[in-house]
């Protein structure tokens, strides 16, 4: 079952009195419970089609179907609410809330959601579990090392047990072992619960677990040209 | 949560919160402490209107207000005791004297000089005219006849000292002219100088006797509360109708020309200042919010990309706003209420104010709908200044933001 379906992506950014194409006709399908990588050098267009299935950003032109519906129409709201509902994000900079606490952060996700509270602590708790951070509930994010707050960032995308999670360059701020533990666990929630992950990274070293790997090269795949 | 968020947030950069939040406590101080002093001033002016000479209200006959300053004797109040009657049966009423007011002229013999002369009954009249002082010899008591006391100006003009013999003449009302041997028993002083420069008062019998007539013009009413003036002059319009008697009430207000006016070019004045003091919170807790917003446009793309809608984000700086305003208000009333007991405890002197003669000192009123304007302004204002910066932040690229985490 896909996921995600995109067609024809492309997504252009003005840059002072100049166009660049950061997207050009990305085709591309997501299946459920996929581990994908998205590879390519800086400036291929990782980033921005990660925030194109994310629905940060709305492509030029194309489409993009989440779960069979169009989303590229949609309006800020009504993104901002898949994106609560459906999203899971994890960051290269871990983007925690230092003003809140490991358990706040991570079941800010079901606040948003309206999720009740004995809902929000069970479902919190268990996932920290999960993560190996039970015992930093009440930590603030300066108190953790840059390997445990991936963990929170990664218990903060999947508390709400969301469709796809997507991680940006996830590893890309951790040393080789610590980026390694955080791509199995990964791996390894994604095996167990069958959530979609989406990845991108450019260290081939880590694109051995995925599933698949899409290759981006100066915003295509497969030179695909936008119309 | 986003209280939680919300108040975290503030004592994140604490040293910026703590600047901000004594800019709206000394906002909220200052506005205390001037409001607390200028209604002070104006209830010790108000009361020294009304205890000096105004009393809270006048009763005379229909038409004396209007028309008695050229024909006094056409408004004579014919049925003294039962007008009296009328008034002190209200409960409010604290006590009531009659009056008669003539000009005439006041002679030592060597010097004369053109005056007004009061009236009065001096039992109940020393009950209203709790300001006036006595600077020489004594005031008039029950039982003078014949005696003076001398507003301190015209004492000095006439050089005159309790004791001396003084000559009063005045227009009977009949249009005679008639005089009077009167001693002067003391010297007085009010707050108008322009009162005490040309005033004498005198008992209210003997004025009768030279006036030659039995009728009074006036009756002072002082009542239990300064508040309940418009209440009690309705009451009484009501009682006099009832009576049958053809009076009407003056208020204090009406007669306070002066006190009026400085009221109201004070009231502009400290409008002015609660406006500057406004600004100065609003610039304040404008350039926090927009600080914040700089330093934390990455958590704002985080919170918008985990789902946070633009509203939401809007409402995170609003309720920060609202928690710097609440925070500074209360602070800026504790301190407020604290500085003006004590400011009210050292007491302020102050000079005489124009017009007037008595020093004075000045206290810090606390009147609870002042605080609560100051209170309600300083969260407005927190409000207000909060809502650009929350708007701002709500309109960026979630894309963008993100970008600043990096």
């Amino acid at each position: 079952m896909e996921v995600v379906k995109i067609n024809g992506a492309c997504k252009t950014f003005r840059v002072d009195r100049n166009e660049v194409k950061a997207l050009n006709g990305i085709d591309l399908s997501i299946n459920a419970g996929e581990f994908l990588a998205i590879v390519g050098p800086s400036g291929s267009g990782k980033s921005t089609l990660l925030n194109l299935i994310g629905c940060i950003e709305r492509p030029t032109s194309g489409t993009i179907l989440f779960e069979g519906s169009d989303v590229t129409r949609l309006s800020e709201d009504e993104l901002a609410e898949i994106r609560s509902a459906k999203l899971g994000f994890i960051f290269q900079t871990f983007n925690l809330l230092p003003v809140l606490t490991v358990r706040e952060n991570v079941e800010y996700p079901l606040h948003l959601r309206k999720t009740a509270k004995d809902e929000r602590d069970k479902k919190t708790l268990a996932i920290l579990k999960e993560v190996g951070l039970e015992a930093h509930a009440s930590h603030k994010p300066s108190e953790l090392s840059g390997g445990q707050r991936q963990r929170v960032a990664i218990a903060r995308a999947l508390v709400g047990a969301p469709s796809i999670v997507l991680a940006d360059e996830p590893t890309a701020n951790l040393d080789l072992k610590t980026g390694e533990d955080i791509l199995k666990l990964m791996k390894e929630l994604n095996r167990k619960h069958r959530t979609t992950f989406v990845f991108s990274t450019h260290d081939p070293k880590i694109m051995k677990l995925a599933d698949r790997i899409v290759e981006l090269r100066d915003g295509e795949i497969a030179g695909k040209q936008c119309t | 949560m986003y209280l939680r968020l919300a108040f975290r947030n503030i004592f994140r950069n604490r040293l910026r919160s703590l600047i901000t939040l004594a800019a709206i406590a000394f906002g909220c101080i200052s506005l205390t402490i001037a409001g607390g002093f200028i209604e002070d001033t104006f209830d010790q002016m108000r009361e020294s209107y009304i205890r000096s000479f105004l009393g809270h209200m006048q009763i005379s006959k229909v038409g004396y207000f209007e028309k008695g300053a050229a024909r006094p004797f056409d408004y004579m109040i014919d049925e003294p005791e039962k007008a009296l009657g009328a008034i002190r049966s209200n409960p409010s009423v604290a006590s009531a004297t009659p009056r008669i007011e003539f000009s005439g002229l006041l002679s030592t013999g060597d010097t004369t000089i053109s005056l007004i002369a009061q009236g009065v009954n001096p039992k109940w009249e020393n009950e209203i005219s709790t300001f006036v002082e006595i600077d020489a010899g004594e005031n008039l008591s029950e039982g003078d006849a014949y005696s003076i006391v001398l507003g301190k100006g015209l004492a000095e003009a006439l050089a005159a000292k309790p004791g001396d013999p003084l000559i009063l003449v005045a227009n009977t009302r009949s249009g005679a002219i008639n005089a009077l041997d009167v001693e002067a028993k003391g010297v007085f002083h009010t707050s108008s100088k322009a009162f005490d420069d040309r005033s004498i008062r005198i008992p209210i019998d003997t004025a009768q006797k030279l006036l030659q007539t039995k009728d009074i013009q006036t009756i002072a009413v002082l009542l239990d509360d300064t508040g309940k003036t418009d209440l009690v002059k309705g009451e009484l319009e009501t009682a006099f109708a009832h009576n049958g008697l053809d009076l009407e009430i003056k208020p204090w207000y009406e007669m306070a020309d002066f006190y009026t006016k400085t009221v109201d070019l004070y009231r502009r004045q400290f409008f002015v200042l609660k406006l500057i003091i406004g600004i100065v919170v609003v610039l304040s807790v404008f350039n926090t919010m927009n600080m914040s917003i700089l330093e934390r446009v990455g958590e704002i793309g985080t919170l918008m990309a985990l789902g946070t809608k633009r509203m939401g984000v809007i409402s995170l700086f609003l309720l920060e706003g609202l928690i710097l305003g609440v925070i500074g208000g209360i602070i800026g009333l504790v301190g407020g209420y604290l500085l003006a007991s004590l400011i009210s405890w050292v007491g302020i002197p102050m000079p005489p104010p124009p017009g007037a003669t008595i020093y004075w000192t000045a206290k810090i009123k606390i009147v609870p709908s002042v605080l609560a304007f100051n209170f309600g302004l300083a969260v407005i204002a927190s409000v207000v200044s909060s809502c650009y910066p929350a708007l701002k932040a709500s309109r960026l690229e979630i894309a963008d933001a993100l970008r600043h985490n990096i």
